[in-house]
């Protein structure tokens, strides 16, 4: 197994994946809301990116959209494009809660995947946008690889150290009273709703750049790359983190992309054990998911750390 | 109005309950067939008090923005509140504590009474920025002031599963102080208090009251409520039966039979 | 005449739904949240079916009975094992279980079966032909299936002890208990009757569809839609639901590509979540 490859994929995916992980953090335990569509935003900044900068179509592409853009208006314009997205799926689904936001968040989804699969005149429909603009393969010295690493760590640790400034401050805690006890926030005149609404379009923003960064790493935007599965797999990286702690939320997001790709990576002798291999992964995925949300390891940890000082 | 009794009180109506009602599932909780109507002057020490299933705490729900009246209206400080949000009460002034009492449960005892103030950097445009430094050092002090005028200083950094009930109700007391209301709605205060703790809060409530916040307090304990109230309003099946003077009431007969009842020698 | 061959498949498409759904609309009434892996328990019924009938020879209709029967204890269990000790967490920390769940059983499909297209070995369906709609002996089958489930099922929840226990640990657990109602065996008894249904629906769609190991998960997607559009829990309204969804996935395939059925279902649930957010049973108390 080549160690350092590993190394460098785990904190390229970690860093892309670990911002969205972030995201549902935020809104799941600081706002009380469970987005079971996180996908949606992801995949939106990663069409948006590769739209912005890809060149207009030719031959036999179908999609009708491309602007040729330096790639860091696509970075930027995948931000906006997932925090409006967020506002016009936010507008009727945020005065739901519980189960109810978490079903329409999740057929958001479904309808964003299946009018990417099937309008090709947005992306090419199943065949995606290929060819995605890679801006720092012309960087010198550098291997590319370890620049999209450092990117992706860049991205985290940004997104990161604004969520920790905004929790730290009177926002964050007005959110803690919100998510605590909502009637009695509201009794110290806390808005709740704009406080909510407010969560929800503002930790879409990251989402959407790292689905941009993810689309220059794979230089693929294709529907069968954004399923319901990257939802879930982010979920569970936020119970495997502890949903309390930022930096818990970061762990857990390597550590399950460290797992998978040992997984991957691992030299099969037959196409047979390969796909037992990717099942067992799926299942012991599960159970540990199973087990972390039983049994709740890191939330002790973390609620004890919380009342100490 | 007519049929009730009690003298009319000569000053400005800061709260006015106008024809209020409230409807759950085809029960009439609160308000008969013209609704429930009474003025809270400014400066006032007013009891509600009336059976259990009066329609005491969903009236509170009515004048805080819990919930909204099914007719009527209430007027707060000139200002028409029916249909503002419960948070636009709090900030419009009207402070409310609850039944039972409620707290942050994830935050310390200060942090609690902290959280109560509403700051600038609760904008989501300030948040990220530095002012909002200042509003919470004045906030965090007049935290600890107050959690020392309530006789909870010393358990400032516990966290709140560590407060008994009596304290419990204390710390939501002082978490509506901070944001010094106009007028402040106590649900039962003494409810689940120790003897002990009771007469501090007596004196908190007459300290208050005397520096000039106006009380509307819902309370069973009617020796504690009476001593401490200049008008009482009394409520039976979500209707304004009496109201008048500590005095009055007492020796009100409809009051005496309709609630007091058997316990009229209190 | 098209049109109208549409309306018919949309019906059958229908029927199946709402044997997928009626079972999930149980679980989510009495035990309270969303079973996301009982999708994953029509694979479990469907893969069994599969493995006795084509695999082993075993014929088609003692395959399914004993596919059905598995599906129920595997479900059973899957509650005991797993849900009744996190049931005081509420349902958000359930519905998130339950998609853990629903990895570990597709997985475990998944590693078990292995890639690639499957059917029974049963014969050709029928094809008849009436007044120019044909409709198959299979799509029949499941029509019949579907009204004798939700008859059998109104009869059983309506007459039976067990069925007036369930309602009634539905209505109000606590006030249920204190009249008699042993919980623990009614929700056990909840969860059989919940997984067989899953397990019926899964026969059905070994029968009439090529089984994938994915077509498990493709299914949640159409239980959750009809399941909203009925109001969460209720179970006259799932029929009413399942078949408005069937139809509108069918009859939109007239006028727009047949990919966007799914988008279709979604539409209709994201329209009345958002002008009925309770359903089209629900009251406002939901």
């Amino acid at each position: 197994m080549n160690w350092p490859q590993l190394l460098v994929t785990v904190v390229t995916l970690g860093g892309i994946f670990g911002v969205v992980t972030l995201a549902l953090n935020l809104q799941y335990a600081r706002g009380g809301m469970i987005n079971f569509g996180i996908v949606a935003y992801f995949a939106i900044g990663a069409y948006v990116y590769a739209i912005v900068t890809q060149r207009g179509p030719i031959g036999l592409d179908q999609y009708r959209f491309g602007f040729d853009w330096p790639w860091w208006s696509g970075l930027i314009l995948a931000g906006i494009a997932a925090l409006l997205f967020a506002a016009l799926t936010g507008w009727p689904t945020l005065r739901l809660r519980g189960e109810y936001l978490a079903l329409t968040t999740f057929a958001f989804a479904e309808v964003l995947h299946s009018l990417l699969l099937n309008e090709r005149r947005i992306g090419n429909g199943t065949v995606g946008l290929a060819n995605v603009d890679r801006p720092f393969s012309d960087w010198g010295p550098i291997e590319e690889k370890y620049v999209f690493a450092a990117a992706a760590a860049l991205l985290l640790v940004l997104t990161l150290l604004a969520f920790r400034r905004l929790l730290s401050s009177p926002y964050g805690r007005a959110l803690d009273a919100i998510r605590d006890d909502e009637t009695a926030a509201l009794a110290v005149g806390k808005a709740a709703e704009r406080l909510r609404r407010e969560v929800f379009l503002i930790s879409a923003i990251p989402v959407g750049v790292a689905g941009a960064v993810y689309a220059m790493y794979t230089t693929l935007a294709q529907p069968s790359l954004f399923t319901a599965e990257i939802t879930f797999f982010v979920w569970i990286a936020l119970v495997l983190g502890g949903e309390r702690s930022l930096y818990g939320v970061v762990l857990g997001t390597l550590g399950l992309v460290l797992f998978e790709e040992v997984v991957r990576a691992w030299p099969f002798e037959t196409v047979r054990s390969a796909q037992i291999a990717a099942s067992a992964e799926h299942v012991l995925t599960g159970l540990v998911f199973i087990a972390v949300l039983r049994y709740q390891p890191f939330q002790r940890t973390v609620s004890r750390l919380r009342v100490a000082p | 109005m007519t049929a009730i009794a009690g003298q009319p009180r000569e000053r400005r109506a800061l709260l006015e309950a106008a024809g209020i009602s409230k409807r759950f599932a085809g029960l009439q909780a609160v308000g008969g067939s013209e609704g429930l109507s009474f003025d809270v002057f400014a400066g006032e020490f007013v009891g509600l008090i009336g059976p259990n299933g009066a329609g005491k705490s969903t009236t509170f729900d009515l004048l805080s923005g819990v919930l909204r009246s099914d007719s009527g209206a209430v007027t707060f400080d000139g200002r028409d509140v029916t249909e503002a949000d419960p948070h636009m009460h709090a900030r419009y002034g009207i402070g409310r504590t609850f039944q039972t009492p409620r707290s942050f449960e994830s935050m310390t005892v200060l942090q609690n009474v902290v959280a109560g103030a509403t700051n600038p950097g609760e904008r989501l445009g300030a948040a990220f920025g530095r002012k909002w430094r200042g509003g919470e050092r004045s906030a965090t002090d007049a935290a600890k002031r107050i959690l020392t005028r309530v006789g909870l200083a010393d358990r400032a950094s516990a966290p709140v599963s560590d407060l008994s009930g009596g304290e419990l109700r204390m710390l939501e007391v002082a978490r509506q102080l901070i944001r010094k209301p106009t007028l402040l709605l106590l649900d039962e205060p003494t409810a689940g208090v120790h003897p002990g703790l009771q007469d501090r809060l007596a004196a908190l409530l007459r300290d208050i009251h005397r520096e000039g916040m106006t009380l509307l307090v819902v309370e069973h304990n009617l020796h504690f409520l009476l001593a401490l109230a200049d008008h009482i309003l009394v409520l039976a099946e979500g209707e304004l039966i009496a109201q008048g003077t500590p005095a009055d009431i007492r020796v009100d007969p409809v009051v005496v039979s309709a609630y007091l009842g058997s316990d009229s020698a209190a | 005449m098209l049109l109208l061959q549409f309306f018919v498949t949309g019906v059958v498409t229908g029927c199946f739904l709402i044997l997928a759904t009626i079972g999930f609309s149980l679980t989510r009434r009495v035990e309270g949240f969303l079973n996301i892996a009982h999708a994953e328990l029509l694979g479990v019924s469907a893969f069994t079916t599969w493995w006795l009938n084509a695999e082993l020879g075993v014929h088609v209709i003692v395959a399914a009975v004993v596919a059905i029967a598995f599906t129920a204890l595997v479900g059973l269990l899957i509650a005991r094992v797993i849900y009744d000790p996190i049931r005081a967490r509420g349902p958000a920390v359930l519905l998130i279980t339950s998609t853990g769940v629903a990895f570990v059983l597709g997985g475990v499909i998944d590693g078990l079966i292995g890639t690639g297209i499957r059917t029974l070995q049963i014969g050709l369906a029928h094809r008849y032909e009436v007044f120019g709609i044909r409709i198959t002996s299979h799509q029949l089958l499941m029509v019949v299936l579907a009204a004798a489930t939700s008859v059998s099922l109104a009869v059983f929840l309506n007459r039976t002890r067990t069925g007036l226990a369930i309602r009634a640990m539905s209505a109000n657990p606590s006030l249920a208990a204190s009249r008699g109602v042993n919980l623990s065996a009614t929700s056990r008894a909840t969860w059989l009757l919940s997984s067989s249904l899953a397990g019926i629906a899964g026969v059905m769609l070994a029968v009439v569809a090529t089984l994938t190991t994915d077509l498990a998960f493709a299914q949640i997607l159409q239980i959750l839609a009809v399941a909203i559009l009925a109001g969460l829990g209720s179970l006259y309204a799932v029929i009413v639901s399942g078949l408005l969804v069937g139809i509108a996935m069918d009859v939109s395939a007239f006028w727009i590509p047949a990919g966007y059925r799914p988008l279709v279902a979604f539409a209709v649930v994201i329209v009345v979540l958002v002008f009925r957010p309770a359903g089209l049973a629900g009251t406002r108390a939901a």
